[in-house]
């Protein structure tokens, strides 16, 4: 049901909604996501320790990096089955069957067409801190609008895409609330390691000291997995929140959230 | 040639299906291309077309994606090795 005007509270609010309806479906776009993401922090570990002499590793960085696209696409077909169970268990306010693997051919594509655009423009971006978020917003958008390409084509994705972002302002207030939640679980995963020694220490048999070095702030390699768990962890939210703004920016757009409000009314009457 | 259309037997003939060689009258005549059809071959032939154009789409979009990722592990690379210069 499609009521409160759209803004960014009701989308997170829907988005929690459909997240806690289809929480088992997470471990898909979580499983899928882990490759891509670790080997996101080998390649980060292997820049920090060539250095400045990473020029000179171009085949080692190189045959990370060939790994790591490879690993984006299975990361997208995860996405693509959870952006299509959150999209199921929208319209129909339950939890979806078997139905959410059948992610539509055409749709897939496009969304492999749109999300390696923003890859690219992604790490082009890099440098120019707006472009990299620029980049990060059309990559939701490219995920919540996927279903809507009923054919393949090489533009319209695209414009689907611009159509969504015209109405800037939620999309905006979701990148910067899901950077702030990137912190936050960051922090607890932290805390949680931290725990889970702290508990282990008092275990006999395990050494805890010696892990406490591998789990301490001082190892790079620690952090960088950390970092690519938090993400690992917000991404199921994100992608959800994108889906359900795609959805009510449309319904706002045609009508469909008047219409089913009306109904309700009569329903109820 | 029959002197009547395939569906009309009243009407006289017009034209002739260059697929399926039925008469056609005015009516049942559509020109596509140049070329006469009746409405059934011309289904199918557009069909046939908006098939092959769909394929065409996918194919497109797959090679256009993988040179995409493609150039993404290249660039990621040069940045990658531009951002360590810099520190």
């Amino acid at each position: 049901m499609i009521r409160a005007p759209l803004s960014i509270t009701s989308v997170l609010d829907d988005a929690t909604d459909v997240v806690s309806m289809i929480a088992p479906w997470a471990a898909v776009v979580i499983l899928t996501a882990l490759p891509y993401r670790f080997l996101q922090a080998l390649f980060l570990d292997q820049l920090f320790e060539v250095g400045a002499d990473a020029s000179h590793y171009g085949n080692l960085l190189g045959a990370t990096a060939n790994m790591i696209v490879a690993s984006i696409l299975l990361a997208l077909w995860g996405r693509a089955v959870w952006a299509r169970a959150c999209r199921l268990a929208m319209s129909r306010a339950s939890a979806p069957g078997r139905e959410a693997w059948r992610v539509p051919a055409p749709a897939f594509a496009s969304y492999v067409l749109t999300a390696s655009a923003t890859i690219l423009a992604g790490y082009l971006g890099l440098f120019t801190v707006v472009g990299f978020f620029v980049a990060v917003l059309f990559a939701g958008l490219a995920i919540g609008t996927m279903e809507l390409n009923e054919r393949t084509g090489i533009l319209a994705p695209f414009r689907i895409m611009v159509r969504y972002a015209r109405t800037l302002g939620v999309p905006l207030a979701l990148i910067f609330v899901f950077f702030c939640a990137l912190f936050v679980a960051l922090a607890n995963l932290a805390a949680a390691f931290g725990l889970g020694i702290w508990l282990a220490g008092s275990i006999g048999g395990i050494d805890a000291p010696h892990w406490q070095v591998l789990f301490g702030s001082g190892n790079r390699r620690y952090w960088l997995v950390l970092v690519a768990g938090a993400i690992v962890l917000v991404e199921p939210f994100w992608i959800a929140a994108n889906v359900v703004y795609v959805r009510r920016a449309g319904a706002v757009e045609s009508g469909d959230d008047l219409r089913s409000w009306f109904e309700e009314l009569q329903r109820a009457s | 040639m029959p002197l009547h259309c395939y569906q009309h037997p009243a009407r006289p003939p017009f034209a002739r299906c260059m697929s399926c060689a039925k008469t056609l009258c005015q009516e049942c005549a559509t020109q596509w291309e140049g070329i006469w059809h009746c409405a059934a071959c011309l289904g199918a032939r557009r069909g046939a077309t908006v098939r092959r154009s769909a394929k065409a789409s996918t194919a497109g979009a797959i090679v256009l994606s993988l040179i995409l990722l493609y150039c993404s592990a290249r660039v990621m690379v040069w940045t990658g090795a531009l951002i360590a210069g810099l520190f």
